[in-house]
């Protein structure tokens, strides 16, 4: 009787724990969050770290690095990598500003094409990794390349400056709304798209049947083809996402700073990949959750935003923001594995 | 459905009513540019947030350094530093912070003008008086701006080669900055006028180097390789020309040709001291304005004065009769 009685607690311990390190990004940024007040600089009272304004710059700086970790946690649940998302970003960049500002097509057209750009290279990536074989880190290592060659090709090598109007060379000004702020002067747009980026990854992961199949070729990718798992679609569809994200946040990135740029992006895969990893996926594959990821990007933001308020040096905010990297790696390994 | 209604009603009313907040004593447009308001005097404290585009550089990290010497001497200051590592998204979040901590002052050298042209306005708009440095913002919403003149600096090189280097004319290869920067096409637009003035001095390649020593000297490995002769490298930044030069030297060509740069750090790594050991034959100083902004800072915010609105520093021929007594100058404490 002791022995059951026994064996109820520890698994009810295990499932507690194990509750525990699901959320740990989540817990980790409430962390983040609490530390941020307490050590926020102040003036005349106020503390500057949850004032509105500053907490809209956080979110809305999230964003775009948001919005590719989203698209990565597909692929990295797949057991994949994708190298090439801040090239594809700044392919997308340029693009839209060259579509609108140069060729002066419409708000739509504009980024509808960007946007196909996005998910047919990510496609081209899938298919090389998917039917070809070729590992993900080098088909999209190469893509990063390509990307960057393109998008210097497009702009002709230079930052290509985006100014609203009617008239020739100028971006429709509904581009321009994309980056403004909204409900009450205070959610920028950005923001807007994040999130509506997350909930329908999460509510698709909950409740597709493609879904399952992304987690069975990330946890046992033999095993999942046995059992007619379709890999090779899966994968092609897991990198086209992520290719179609990558160009979603370069469009957001080209209205942020009024310009498309063949160097924007430059290092954002490796933020994405941060973000994802502390957000408890696991690199392997097979494990891990968007939100996740959503919390993960936001601790990142939050650490960003209060190691700069408090005029922290910038190498050693290198250096904080790597022991956060490692410590939520380490954390994973801690993990019960069932 | 119904039960979805008044939620919704709730929460439309609630952001139109939050929208109608949004109200603060803003500058409005138009209004003089007078930093009055955070002026209080020799007896006040200031806290000046310095933005610069990137500390991989040495001439931007010697900029830093420069600024910071400065305001040793001037007790009421004092300056924090953010690196936006070439991130143009990164350096729009840095003014957003130094925004958030309501800093007295605000310089900038952005990485790029389009992308922090609003970020910018927003600061000066808000009443923070704004000194953009080296590379400037579009518009005028900014207090003033200092910086060197790259065509005059070109201008200057391009004379000194066709004058002084090539009188009776030669072959000269370019390496020039990143492409799409401004200051590698307006020091490209003043070398080409520089050396107009002696038709037989002949461009016979030209390479994009950007602004990097490595990228130099592989460069000119190539050009080495294509050019049989060659008789002046004008190089866009000196660490190019180091790098050209090494790779001259790889090949035992060095003495063949002569080599120029721009920038003259004043630092140990720096042109100067590469013309004062004979490596380079010359180069033209791109002051960092670092000094010229802590003085401008100090009029503005302990003197309650105004600065010129764009101030222009001269450049400098650097070569080996002065190399030695301008570095000696440049560091007076050793």
């Amino acid at each position: 009787m002791t022995d059951v009685q026994d064996k109820v607690v520890a698994t009810e311990r295990t499932s507690v724990v194990a509750t525990l390190f699901r959320f740990q990004s989540v817990f980790g940024l409430i962390a983040v969050f609490i530390a941020a007040i307490v050590f926020s600089p102040r003036k005349n009272g106020e503390i500057l770290f949850i004032s509105a304004d500053n907490l809209a710059n956080v979110v809305r700086a999230v964003s775009e690095i948001g919005i590719i970790a989203v698209g990565m946690t597909f692929v990295i649940l797949i057991g994949g990598i994708d190298l090439s998302v801040g090239a594809v970003l700044g392919l997308a960049a340029v693009g839209s500003a060259v579509l609108m500002v140069e060729d002066n097509w419409g708000f739509l057209p504009s980024v509808l094409v960007v946007l196909v750009i996005g998910l047919l290279f990510g496609a081209l990536q899938g298919i090389a990794t998917a039917m070809i074989g070729i590992q993900s880190f080098i088909v999209t290592l190469a893509g990063l390349q390509i990307a960057r060659g393109l998008a210097r090709i497009w702009s002709g090598g230079q930052g290509v400056a985006i100014a609203y109007g009617d008239g020739p060379n100028e971006a429709p000004a509904s581009f321009a709304l994309l980056g403004e702020r909204t409900f009450g002067g205070l959610v920028p747009i950005p923001v807007i798209i994040f999130a509506v980026v997350a909930i329908v990854a999460v509510v698709f992961l909950r409740v597709s049947a493609f879904s399952r199949h992304l987690y069975a070729v990330g946890g046992n990718e033999k095993a999942a083809r046995l059992s007619g798992v379709p890999v090779v679609r899966v994968k092609v569809a897991v990198f086209a996402i992520c290719g179609l994200l990558a160009s979603l946040a370069g469009i957001v990135h080209a209205v942020q700073l009024n310009q498309g740029s063949p160097n924007d992006g430059l290092g954002y895969e490796l933020d994405a990949i941060a973000a994802v990893v502390i957000g408890g996926t696991s690199l392997a594959g097979g494990r891990g959750s968007v939100a996740g990821t959503v919390a993960g990007a936001l601790l990142l933001g939050v650490l960003n935003n209060i190691l700069a308020l408090n005029n922290i040096d910038s190498n050693i905010q290198l250096l904080i923001k790597g022991l956060v990297i490692v410590a939520a790696a380490a954390l994973q390994r801690l993990r019960p594995t069932s | 459905m119904g039960s979805l209604k008044l939620p919704i009603a709730t929460a439309a009313v609630a952001a139109l009513v939050l929208a109608g907040c949004g109200t603060t004593n803003e500058r409005t447009a138009g209004a003089s540019p007078e930093a009055s308001k955070s002026c209080k005097g020799a007896d006040g404290t200031y806290t000046i947030g310095m933005s610069q585009a990137n500390v991989a550089e040495p001439y931007r990290q010697r900029m830093d350094d420069d600024i910071k010497a400065a305001a040793k001497d001037v007790p009421q200051f004092d300056v924090k530093f953010a690196d936006a590592a070439q991130d143009n998204a990164k350096q729009v979040a840095d003014v957003e912070n130094y925004i958030t901590q309501q800093i007295d002052l605000l310089i900038i050298s952005p990485n790029e003008a389009k992308p922090l042209t609003a970020v910018v306005k927003k600061a000066y708009d808000k009443g923070i008086p704004v000194i953009v440095l080296d590379r400037k913002v579009e518009g005028d919403a900014y207090t003033g701006f200092i910086g060197g003149d790259n065509v005059q600096i070109g201008r200057e090189a391009g004379k000194y080669i066709a004058e002084k280097l090539l009188p009776q004319g030669g072959n000269v290869v370019e390496l020039k900055g990143l492409a799409g920067a401004t200051p590698q096409a307006e020091r490209h637009e003043g070398f080409v006028e520089g050396i107009k003035g002696n038709p037989k001095v002949k461009v016979i390649a030209a390479a994009s180097g950007d602004w990097l020593r490595e990228k130099g000297q592989s460069q000119m490995d190539a050009l080495l390789k294509a050019n049989p002769k060659i008789d002046v490298v004008f190089s866009h930044n000196d660490p190019m020309a180091e790098g050209a030069y090494l790779a001259a030297k790889a090949v035992g060509r060095e003495k063949e040709m002569k080599f120029t740069g721009i920038d003259a750090l004043p630092i140990p790594s720096g042109g100067i001291k590469a013309v004062e050991q004979g490596r380079l034959s010359a180069t033209f100083t791109y002051p960092t304005n670092g000094k010229e902004a802590i003085a401008a800072a100090k009029k503005i915010l302990v003197d309650c004065g105004t600065i010129e609105k764009t101030q222009t520093l001269p450049t400098r021929e650097i070569d080996a009769s002065n190399a030695a007594k301008i570095y000696a100058e440049e560091n007076p404490n050793g």
